[in-house]
């Protein structure tokens, strides 16, 4: 169980990992989805610093636990939460994204990126492949568990509910989905064209064990990781997190300019400014 | 075969290098075409900032399904089952990739007259290769009853929609990032025909023939290679299928050299329907390359790096014009 100071040090990181947004942002002359970053940055920490079983000076490792960011736009998100975690360092990151040649892009390349388990980008493939990999797994009699991130826009793709079909038919104990249901696809919010409510009760029909959260609340994210069912259970897990876009700065908050966006510096210091000032906060309330 | 005169929404003249929006031409374009056709609808996954004109002028006859291309494409075939005509707007790998069987047997089995307009055309995303198109129009152009545009000029993505509106059957325009695009020509001075190339720049030692974004690149080297003495012609040849036949064959006949540049793998695209024309017709260019992807997964990086990286921006095209010609 995640103690006090544990959850304090998960909340550390995300900040960190916030901040770590902004200054790439910044840096790179391009859009960056800041808006889906923020909203999955609790999820991330807590996968890659609490729940997940990995480890940066064994990436190989036959039984480490599998990730694969299903929302793959959210590829800046997951190399800086690697980074913090030692799989990368964050300067190489800053130095080279984007550019041509470099390992880290706009969406995740399992070619050129070590410790990465797939490439994607294209929505609705993460989740597909995740249940291979839990196939595999199961027959090998392997008892790690696989992860997937998936967006709640993403679950729009027939894909990703023909993938849910199989893996609750055949009851893949050892898949963990995180769905980040933050309630904005691209261009439009949830409602607004597509309603994918009752969101959670479509996971519980396709039999999966279907736990919901608040998506930025670390503690609560903890304590579900704790009590996940055993992987060599037969129903697949999908946790799913209620979050906001571009969380942690008000003018990312819930818009739909931020799904992806140029951060120059008069933003960037306005964006700052807040995450520093909410830090400063959470260090008052441990204090 | 449809004529439409272009129709910019400038009242100045454009010169060579302004830049324009396709996707914003697009959305207008939309617009005019549903007001004077109460058919025209607008379908798309999750693409509704790019469409919000029309969204807003007729959100009666506008959909946006989520991000679902298959769904899409299913529900465009369906919409023209009853008479609609539906244009299909997104991104070029999605449509050409995710919904490619939608796209076949729905679309062209029944010879729907459903309208795809596609941009990132080729490695213009910056979002490395799941998000490049390049082999898209490889695979639209293999399609049967599917016709297949690849339009350079922002503003000629207007003028081939609604070219298409006399066009019955199913057409894939795909064009490159579709915001702040290079113009090629003044609206004035061309016509666009579905199965017509543009002869853009005159020339009669080599042809340089291209499609899309590479037509500037073509344009700007062959200004370079005037400067050494080489007088290179350069083609829009916009339309791949239908091929503008004659207009390839008098290039060869008058120019001899011929050297095909695309933003697509160098196999499938504009280059292997030349060189299935030329070798139907039994004709034998003095020398012929391609331009464009190599058999490689390209990275990440803006388009103009790429296409430095794989020898097909202006410097690549004028070196290979001084090489083919000795
Ligand atoms: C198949 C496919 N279609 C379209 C896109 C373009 N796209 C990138 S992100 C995005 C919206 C994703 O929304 P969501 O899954 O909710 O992610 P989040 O809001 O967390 O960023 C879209 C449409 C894509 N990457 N893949």
């Amino acid at each position: 169980m995640a103690d006090r100071e544990q959850v304090r040090h998960l909340e550390g990181m995300a900040v960190e990992m916030r901040r770590n947004l902004l200054r790439l942002a910044l840096s790179f002359d391009g859009p960056v989805h800041l808006g889906g970053d923020m909203s999955m940055t609790e999820l991330l920490i807590a996968l890659y610093h609490y729940g997940m079983n990995v480890d940066p000076a064994d990436i190989r490792a036959a039984e480490r636990d599998r990730f694969i960011l299903s929302k793959g736009h959210g590829a800046v998100g997951m190399y800086i939460a690697m980074a913090l975690r030692g799989f990368y360092e964050f300067d190489d990151i800053l130095a080279t994204y984007g550019q041509f040649g470099s390992a880290y892009g706009m969406h995740p390349c399992r070619t050129q990126l070590p410790a990465l388990e797939s490439s994607t980008g294209s929505l609705g493939h993460g989740l597909p492949i995740a249940v291979g990999l839990a196939f595999a797994a199961r027959q090998r009699k392997q008892t790690h568990r696989v992860f997937t991130l998936i967006g709640d826009g993403e679950s729009c793709e027939g894909s990703i509910w023909e993938a849910a079909n199989t893996a609750g038919s055949y009851g893949l104990g050892n898949l963990v989905g995180v769905v980040d249901f933050n309630k904005q696809l691209m261009t439009n919010l949830n409602g607004n064209t597509m309603n994918l409510e009752p969101f959670a009760d479509k996971w519980r029909a396709f039999r999966w064990n279907t736990i919901e959260v608040d998506g930025h609340d670390m503690a609560a994210i903890c304590d579900v990781l704790d009590n996940l069912p055993p992987a060599d259970g037969n129903r697949p897990t999908m946790i799913v997190a209620h979050t906001i876009k571009g969380k942690g700065v008000s003018f990312m908050e819930r818009s739909i300019a931020w799904h992806a966006n140029n951060l120059n510096q008069e933003f960037f210091d306005i964006a700052m400014a807040e995450i520093d000032a909410a830090a400063a906060k959470l260090e008052g309330a441990v204090a | 075969m449809s004529t439409a005169v272009m129709n910019s929404p400038a009242k100045n003249v454009v010169k060579l290098g302004d830049k324009a929006a396709g996707r914003g031409v697009m959305d207008q374009v939309l617009v005019d075409l549903g007001t004077e056709n109460e058919d025209v609808w607008t379908v798309c996954a999750d693409m509704s900032t790019y469409l919000g004109s029309f969204r807003k002028a007729f959100p009666d006859r506008y959909i946006d399904v989520g991000i679902a291309e298959q769904t899409s494409v299913g529900i465009a075939a369906g919409l023209a089952l009853e008479g609609a005509i539906p244009f299909v707007a997104g991104m070029a790998p999605f449509i050409s990739m995710r919904s490619l069987e939608q796209v076949r047997s729905d679309v062209c089995y029944q010879d729907l007259p459903v309208k795809f307009v596609a941009w990132y055309g080729g490695l213009t995303t910056g979002g490395g290769s799941t998000h490049n198109a390049m082999e898209d129009i490889a695979l639209m152009k293999q399609l049967v009853n599917m016709d297949v545009v690849s339009v350079g000029d922002p503003n000629m993505v207007g003028a081939l929609m609604r070219a298409s509106m006399d066009h019955p059957h199913p057409l894939y325009i795909r064009f490159g990032v579709g915001k702040g695009d290079p113009c090629l020509y003044d609206p004035e001075t061309i016509s666009v025909e579905i199965g017509k190339g543009i002869l853009a720049r005159e020339g009669s030692d080599a042809t340089i023939l291209a499609h899309g974004d590479l037509v500037f690149e073509a344009l700007r080297a062959a200004e370079a290679l005037a400067e050494t003495g080489v007088n290179a012609r350069v083609v829009d040849m916009y339309s791949i299928k239908p091929l503008d036949k004659e207009l390839l064959l008098r290039c060869v006949e008058e120019t001899g050299h011929i050297v095909v540049v695309e933003d697509h793998l160098t196999f499938g695209g504009l280059a292997s329907s030349i060189a299935d024309a030329l070798m139907d017709e039994r004709v034998m260019p003095r020398s012929f390359r391609r331009l464009g992807v190599p058999q490689i997964y390209s990275g990440f990086g803006s388009p103009q790096v790429n296409w430095a990286q794989y020898g097909y921006d202006r410097g690549g095209i004028v070196a290979a014009v001084i090489e083919m010609l000795g």
